[in-house]
C-alpha cells in the first residue's frame, strides 16, 4: 500500500487480460450463441462396440478418456516430483515444492487423526483425494464436455443446425450454432447433438461407485489386519447371547441385551453398504450437479455469470476431495481403534 | 376429443408431473440446509470461545456437514433422475 510496494505493478498485465477476456467473450457468445446440450446420466460411448470375450459388446466412453487423462497428469506430477528429489536439491521448487507442501499437509491431517496406524492409512487417503481433487478439476479445463463427435439427434433430444467450420482431409470441423431466436425444428436440415470426447471424471457412477468400494473394502481390510479376526464382533456380535445359556439366574435386562449385541451388529453391517451409496451419491450428485448448473448458467447468462459458476466449481472440487478423502481416513482410522474399545466393552460385561 | 389431442394431452401432464415431482423431490434439502445451518453455528460458537481448537473444529464440521449434505444430494440425485432418466 505505502511505499513497501514499487508504484509501477498497480496496472498489472493480469487485470487487463481478464477485462480483454470478458469483452472477447462478449463478442464470442454473439458469434456463437450457447446451446443447451442435452443432460444425459450416463456417459456417451466415443468408440465402439468392440467384441471382448466373455464380457460382450463394450465400448470406450468418454468419461474412460477422461480416467485415462487424470492418470497421465497424476503420472507427469509424480515423475516430476521424482526428478526433483533424485536432483538432490535441499529445498523442493516449482511443482515438486507444491505436490510436498500438498503431501505435508494431508499428512498432518492423517497424523492428528489415526495417530499410530498413520503409516498405513495415509496412502488410500492421499491417493483419494489426489485423485478426486484432479478429477474434478480437470472437468474445468476449456474443451471437456463441449468438443466431440456430432450425432444427429433423434427421438425427444433436442438438436441443433451444424455449421461446417473447414476441413481436414476426411474430416469436417463443425460447430453447433444457434438458428436466430426461434427454437429448432426439424423441418430444414440435419439437427445434431454433440458426445463429447470427454467428460468430467466423478460425472460417471462408475467412478465414483468403485473409489467408493475401494473405501470401504479397504477399510474392511485394514480392520482385520489391525485388530485381527475380533473386527467382525463388531459385525457378528453373539458374546453374550452365547454366554446367556450358562447362566442361572437370567435378570431382565441380562435377558434382553444380548439380542441387543445382535440387532447394532446387523445396524453396523448396514452401515457399512449405505457408506458405499453415500459415498458415491454424494460424490456424483455434486460434480453432475455442478455440471448441469454450469450448463443452465451458460446458457441464461452466457456473459459473465459463468465465471462466478467456475470459481464456485473450483470450490465445490476441493471440497467434495476432501470429504472423500477425510471420511476414508475417519472410517478407517476408526476400524483400527476398533478392537480397544471392544475389548474394554467385554471386559466391562463381564463384571 | 380425438386420440391425437388426448395423446398430446396426456404426454403434457406427464411432462407438468415430472417437474413437480423433481421440485417436491428436493423439498428434502430443508433438513440438510437446517443441519448445515445449526453445525456452522455452533462450530462459530466453539471458534469463538476457544480460538485455539479452531483446527480440529473446523475438521469435525466438514465431516458433519458432508453427512448432512448428503442427505440433500440424495434428493437432489432423485430428482435428477426423475428429469433425466426415463
Amino acid at each position: 500500500m505505502e511505499t513497501a510496494q514499487p508504484t509501477k505493478r498497480r496496472f498489472g498485465f493480469h487485470r487487463w487480460l481478464i477485462v480483454a477476456l470478458i469483452v472477447v467473450s462478449v463478442f464470442a457468445v454473439r458469434a456463437y450463441a450457447p446451446i443447451r446440450p442435452h443432460v444425459q446420466v450416463a456417459p456417451e460411448a466415443v468408440l465402439g462396440p468392440f467384441k471382448v470375450p466373455l464380457l460382450g459388446e463394450m465400448y470406450l466412453t468418454n468419461t474412460m478418456i477422461s480416467l485415462l487423462l487424470v492418470d497421465l497428469i497424476l503420472l507427469v506430477l509424480a515423475l516430476a516430483v521424482r526428478r526433483a528429489v533424485k536432483k538432490g536439491a535441499p529445498v523442493l521448487t516449482g511443482i515438486a515444492g507444491l505436490i510436498e507442501t500438498v503431501i505435508e499437509a494431508l499428512y498432518n491431517l492423517a497424523e492428528s487423526t489415526a495417530g499410530k496406524s498413520t503409516r498405513r492409512i495415509f496412502p488410500w487417503m492421499a491417493t483419494i483425494i489426489l485423485v478426486v481433487l484432479v478429477a474434478n478439476w480437470s472437468k474445468l479445463l476449456p474443451g471437456v464436455e463441449s468438443i466431440g463427435w456430432l450425432h444427429e439427434a433423434h427421438g425427444d433430444v433436442e438438436g441443433y443446425p451444424a455449421r461446417e467450420l473447414f476441413r481436414v482431409g476426411e474430416v469436417s470441423v463443425s460447430a453447433i450454432e444457434l438458428s436466430g431466436s426461434e427454437p429448432a425444428s426439424h423441418s430444414e436440415g440435419a439437427l445434431y447433438t454433440v458426445a463429447p470426447w470427454v467428460r468430467g471424471l466423478p460425472t460417471d457412477l462408475n467412478f465414483t461407485l468403485a473409489l467408493a468400494l475401494i473405501s470401504v473394502v479397504m477399510t474392511q481390510v485394514i480392520g482385520l489386519t489391525t485388530a485381527g479376526p475380533g473386527y467382525l464382533g463388531k459385525f457378528f456380535n453373539f458374546g453374550r447371547f452365547a454366554r446367556m445359556w450358562t447362566r442361572k439366574d437370567l435378570g431382565p435386562f441380562e435377558a434382553i441385551f444380548p439380542f441387543l449385541d445382535i440387532f447394532v451388529g446387523i445396524l453396523e453391517l448396514v452401515a457399512e453398504f449405505a457408506k458405499i451409496i453415500s459415498f458415491s451419491f454424494r460424490l456424483f450428485g455434486n460434480l453432475f450437479a455442478g455440471a448441469v448448473l454450469m450448463v443452465i448458467v451458460g446458457t441464461l447468462v452466457p456473459v459473465f455469470l459463468p465465471s462466478g459458476v467456475l470459481l464456485f466449481e473450483l470450490f465445490v472440487g476441493l471440497i467434495q476431495a476432501l470429504v472423500f478423502g477425510m471420511l476414508t481416513l475417519v472410517f478407517m482410522s476408526m476400524a483400527t481403534q476398533l478392537h480397544g474399545g471392544g475389548q474394554e466393552q467385554e471386559h466391562g460385561g463381564a463384571h | 376429443m380425438t386420440p391425437e389431442v388426448a395423446q398430446i394431452l396426456v404426454a403434457g401432464i406427464v411432462t407438468g408431473l415430472k417437474f413437480l415431482g423433481a421440485g417436491l423431490a428436493m423439498v428434502g434439502t430443508l433438513g440438510a440446509g437446517l443441519g448445515i445451518g445449526l453445525l456452522g453455528s455452533g462450530a462459530v460458537q466453539g471458534i469463538a470461545r476457544n480460538p485455539d481448537a479452531a483446527g480440529a473444529i473446523q475438521i469435525n464440521m466438514i465431516l458433519a456437514i458432508a453427512f448432512a449434505e448428503a442427505v440433500a444430494i440424495y434428493a437432489l440425485v432423485v430428482a435428477m433422475l426423475i428429469l433425466f432418466v426415463g
